[in-house]
């Protein structure tokens, strides 16, 4: 990839050269864009450098975390969780090259949307159901996704059908140990209640179906009660 | 005839020319040839294609390694061979994914860049067989070859294309 090295300003790489480029979302990490890739719709996720950090130490983990990335999407696939496929991952300025899941929803719009619209909700708990199992399976593969958030799912259209792709997996790892499944959880929990007012028993819902669909789920759960005991402005007093 | 080309974005200098033939009957000469270098190109077994992509995805990422010096074989032609396949053994990527002596369909990618040009109608005019469109590719296609070699779970089956599959593991496989 082409990249002006080295010059003043947030970021030293520049954009990927592809047809009908548009940038996406600039987040804290990386910017996506969009594009025609190898004749396909692409999504390309951009490292960028943090200036604050050592580069030795910004080349490590810059790389570690596309490598992550790209391992998940794969590992994903390999047991039957929806994800983008990799087109081409560029070790060099810590690039992905992914499938555009063209025209989709993400789960936080929907969700959105389907509760402004004041439409019939039964399809919410549907779809809490449908994240509870794919979680559950994404878990029993021991993979923890590591940045859950409503805007890290999608949904192919038509909405309606509940196609879902997990996305964003730069934060992923593998573990087997409960409390880094509970923990995963919780990050959801604590996304999903605060970007989405009145969802309690929607999430109620979610972790009803990760229980019945994971059979490892007993322990995780348990480590989620105990993480939710420890989280912020909790008393550890005993 | 219709061959195939591609304007690699990365590499805006760099087009990517594929041929397609069949009722080839010199693939002794032609792997020769190409070993020699008197074939610029890579011949690739058409019967392990599934689509154009599939060659454009291997081509990129040789061109990338290429141009940066690190590419895992010694030629640019072997290593797009080489990235079709979705493990890193190299002759055994060769073999499964080149052209053998007895082959009667033979793909072959061209490179074009700055510094060299391809000569379409030469290269064709060496090839004892038929050209055909790459439209035709699917006819050439050995799917049951094709899943063996890449070896596809039940589950990916279901969310993705025998394609996507294809495409992941040869993008992943240096890191999986």
């Amino acid at each position: 990839m082409a990249g002006g090295g080295g010059e003043a300003g947030a970021c030293a790489v520049s954009p990927p050269p592809l047809q009908g480029l548009q940038l996406v979302q600039q987040g804290a990490e990386a910017r996506l864009y969009r594009g025609q890739f190898l004749g396909r719709a692409a999504v390309v996720k951009l490292r960028f450098s943090k200036r604050y950090r050592h580069p030795a130490l910004e080349e490590r983990l810059s790389r570690r975390r596309t490598a992550q990335e790209a391992r998940s999407l794969l590992r994903c696939r390999r047991a039957g969780i929806s994800a983008p496929v990799v087109y081409f991952v560029d070790y060099v300025s810590n690039c992905i090259y992914l499938e555009d899941i063209v025209e989709s929803t993400t789960v936080r719009d929907y969700i959105t949307s389907v509760q402004q619209s004041g439409k019939d909700t039964s399809n919410l708990f549907l779809l809490a159901e449908k994240i509870g199992e794919v979680l559950a399976r994404m878990h029993d593969e021991d993979l923890i996704h590591g940045d859950l958030t409503t805007s890290n799912m999608l949904l192919r259209p038509p909405v309606e059908e509940l196609d879902l792709v997990l996305i964003d997996f730069g934060l992923s790892f593998i573990s087997g140990l409960p409390e880094d499944k509970g923990v995963d959880l919780y990050v959801l929990e604590k996304a999903f209640l605060s970007t989405h007012p009145n969802t309690d028993t929607l999430f109620e819902a979610l972790l009803k179906k990760y229980s019945a669909t994971s059979k490892k789920s007993s322990l995780v759960i348990k480590k989620l009660d105990e993480v939710r005991l420890r989280g912020r402005k909790r008393s550890m007093v005993g | 005839m219709q061959h195939f080309t591609h304007q690699l974005e990365l590499f805006p200098d760099c087009r990517v020319t594929l041929v397609l033939f069949n009722d080839v009957k010199n693939a002794v000469a032609l792997r020769k040839k190409a070993m020699e270098g008197s074939i610029d190109g890579a011949l690739i077994n058409p019967a392990m294609i599934v689509d154009p992509f599939q060659i454009l995805v291997a081509t990129n990422k040789a061109v990338h390694l290429h141009r940066i010096g690190k590419m895992k074989t010694r030629t640019l032609n072997a290593e797009i061979i080489f990235n079709l396949s979705p493990n890193n053994n190299i002759s055994d990527a060769l073999k499964k994914f080149g052209i053998s002596d007895n082959d009667s369909a033979v793909l072959i990618v061209l490179i074009e860049d700055k510094e060299k040009t391809v000569n379409l109608e030469s290269i064709i005019s060496q090839v004892e067989g038929q050209q055909v469109s790459l439209a035709e590719l699917h006819k050439i296609t050995d799917i049951s070859k094709v899943k063996k070699m890449y070896k596809l779970t039940p589950q990916e089956e279901k969310i993705g294309t025998l394609l996507d599959g294809i495409i992941c593991r040869m993008s992943t496989k240096d890191i999986a």
